[in-house]
């Protein structure tokens, strides 16, 4: 049933990874003719440190505080109450908005001369969110946006099965705290283990945010591949493939290690 | 078996991923198209019913409005019906080609580039343009065959590789209601922003405009243009380049947050103007000021900086890929283009305010009159003022050498 999706997916994602992997081993040259080299890997290999680091910070940032939030959205709406109706409408509509869009948007509101530094009148003092040293507004856009649809990935596994157990907590005398403990995070935990991968995996190779809103030097990966390849020179194309292929098996390395933690949850078994 | 098992379904997975590594290997790049046209009446007689894609920068408004409401209506007068393409830049169009170049694509998705400077350079080096073309178009004999912008781009011999469609002058744009002593040289303006911290940036290269700001910077320490040879040495550029990262490396701590970052396009240099943040923008298409003052989103007291040694001037042109399907009908539209009625339309301020790529002595006197109807603009000066002792663009090689260097010296080394 499932084999035509997976031959499609399996077709574009191997088709992009082999074209890259050749290009970035120097089997596609623009000019000259084909030769196996890992000269791109050398050349972009100074710069690698500085931009894994910063694109593992900005996406375990975002990751962590969409986690948070989306988490404790998700608790609310379980609770089915008027508010948690109006948690759920706002994370519905906050899932549509492009990222590219948001991303604008929270530069306008954000940046030195933005909606809110004029509206408080900070002016000079208005902290410097937008290309500023810490990526604030950067990690502030995907936090919004990503935790939206934790939220939602948690409510959908909570509400099925959570009223069951919570009300015999409950009749067994175990108050709030303790049920959160003992019941909502345990059966939550899969999926938010699932969705905070998607979320990191999503972030550490998004491209639009970070070069919107962020400043040009360090680059996170994706900034430094598009950049590269961009470039006017024949031989950087070699380069971005394999700055592509490093964003790719780091991404991996994150998908591996979050299935290895999510084997020893009881549950997902 | 488990084990046989595996190792068939391991070997059909490599077997596979060989054979998508040869076929992927196998796609050399084609020869550029060969279309032989005899003479004018053939191509327009071709060009009849294609629609022609123009990739270009869609980032002035101006420059879409021209396009769409002047220039698609007399191409489809022509016959031809002209789609615009708007690129975030020049260089995702060049990167559209190089791919269908290397796929061996023969109907192409571009059939026309806006492009000049290192692009076009890469391009040709590539075999992404279409070449010897532009003989072919009648209104070529409207422009000074002698004219130095029109027979090299950036140092690139054009060869008929694309066909001219405006001309522009690199300017500075500042707030006369805050720079109450504009300076009159480069070097003046470096000392303007020491004295005055936060007040003055450029965009980050590789950008375009800051990229022209810092080969400007570059003939300004050399002691002019006369001094950095136009053609790209290894060895001028290690003589050269010291004192310009020098002069930007003293420079960075009165620039605008102490120079710790910078615009990434001119874009956010152009936002931080109008916001007040900076008192001095600059841009290669000076023609847009006059809009931008008027409909209040730049200060009322905008002026153009006019600098003694004059500023880096250029042409920018139209090109057809090697990949283009439709080469007959965006021949159509690069001499529509070049034709007196289109180029002053996209001369006038209120429309586009390009300067023309026309040769004055090849015109008509009721040609010449079109020309010499329109309205003067408030806030930039003539072209002929402006690009008084134009200076010459360096080789598209020296372009990502600079750019590369700024990088590694000024960037990162804070």
């Amino acid at each position: 049933m499932t084999a035509p999706a997976v031959l499609m997916a399996s077709f574009v994602v191997l088709g992009g990874l082999l074209t890259a992997a050749a290009q970035s081993l120097g089997l596609l040259p623009l000019a000259g003719s084909p030769s196996l080299t890992l000269g791109a890997y050398t050349a972009v290999a100074p710069d690698l440190p500085a931009a894994i680091g910063l694109s593992l910070a900005i996406a375990s940032a975002s990751t962590i505080a969409a986690s948070v939030v989306g988490f404790t959205a998700a608790l609310v709406m379980v609770q089915g109450r008027w508010c948690g109706r109006v948690v759920a409408a706002v994370s519905t509509l906050t899932i549509p908005f492009p990222h590219i869009v948001g991303a604008a948007s929270v530069g306008l509101l954000l940046s030195d001369s933005g909606l809110l530094s004029r509206l408080t009148g900070a002016g000079e003092a208005w902290p410097r969110l937008v290309g500023g040293p810490w990526w604030i507004a950067v990690i502030a856009d995907y936090s919004w946006k990503e935790s939206a649809f934790v939220a939602l990935v948690v409510t959908g596994a909570l509400i099925t099965r959570s009223t069951g157990y919570d009300e015999t907590a409950a009749l067994l005398g175990a108050g709030r705290i303790r049920r959160i403990r003992h019941v909502l995070v345990p059966l939550s935990l899969p999926a938010l283990t699932v969705s905070a991968t998607i979320v990191f995996v999503y972030t550490f190779g998004s491209y639009e945010v970070a070069w919107l809103l962020g400043r040009p030097y360090p680059e996170p990966l994706p900034v430094m591949a598009l950049r590269v390849f961009g470039s006017a020179s024949l031989t950087s194309r070699p380069e971005a493939a394999a700055l592509a292929m490093v964003t790719t098996i780091v991404s991996f390395g994150a998908a591996t290690a979050a299935f290895a933690l999510l084997r020893r949850i009881p549950l997902w078994r | 078996m488990t084990f046989t098992l595996r190792a068939r379904n391991m070997l059909t997975g490599a077997a596979a991923i060989a054979v998508a590594a040869l076929a992927l290997a196998g796609c050399a790049a084609p020869p550029a198209a060969q279309t032989d046209f005899t003479g004018w009446d053939q191509v327009t007689a071709a060009a009849q019913g294609q629609t022609v894609r123009l990739w270009m920068y869609g980032g002035d408004e101006q420059a879409n409005s021209y396009v769409d409401n002047t220039l698609t209506p007399a191409a489809a007068k022509e016959g031809v019906t002209l789609q615009r393409v708007p690129v975030a830049d020049t260089k995702d169009a060049l990167n559209r080609v190089l791919t269908e170049v290397q796929a061996g694509t023969r109907e192409g998705g571009v059939d026309l580039v806006w492009v000049n400077g290192d692009n076009f350079g890469t391009g040709k080096q590539a075999g992404a343009w279409w070449c010897g073309w532009t003989p072919m178009l009648p209104n070529m004999k409207l422009t000074a065959p002698s004219d130095p912008l029109l027979a090299n781009d950036f140092g690139t011999p054009v060869e008929g590789c694309e066909a001219p469609w405006s001309k522009a002058q690199f300017s500075f744009a500042y707030n006369s209601a805050t720079v109450t002593d504009p300076p009159k040289t480069l070097a003046g303006l470096l000392d303007w922003a020491r004295t005055h911290p936060g007040r003055f940036t450029y965009p980050a290269p590789p950008d375009f405009t800051g990229s022209v700001f810092t080969r400007q910077v570059l003939y300004s320490v050399s002691g002019g243009y006369t001094n950095v040879p136009l053609g790209f040495d290894r060895a001028s550029f290690d003589r050269l380049t010291p004192a310009l990262f020098d002069t930007l490396t003293g420079l960075a701590p009165s620039l605008w947050r102490e120079g710790k970052t910078y615009p990434k396009t001119s874009g956010e240099l152009n936002a931080l103007f109008a916001g007040g943040q900076v008192d001095f923008t600059m841009t290669y298409g000076p023609a847009t000021l006059t809009k931008l003052v008027a409909d209040g989103t730049y200060p009322a007291a905008t002026k153009v900086l006019t600098l003694d040694e004059g500023t880096v001037g250029n042409a920018s042109f139209l090109a057809i890929p090697s990949t283009s399907g439709h080469q007959a009908g965006a021949m159509v539209v690069a001499n529509l283009a070049l034709s007196p009625e289109q180029q002053a339309a996209k001369a006038d301020p209120r429309v586009w305010g390009q300067f023309p790529v026309l040769d004055p002595a090849a015109l008509s006197a009721p040609q010449r009159a079109m020309f010499d109807a329109l309205p003067p603009s408030p806030v930039v000066p003539a072209y002929d003022v402006l690009s008084k002792s134009a200076n010459p663009e360096l080789s598209a090689a020296w372009v990502p050498e600079l750019d590369e260097a700024w990088r590694r010296q000024i960037l990162t080394g804070r």
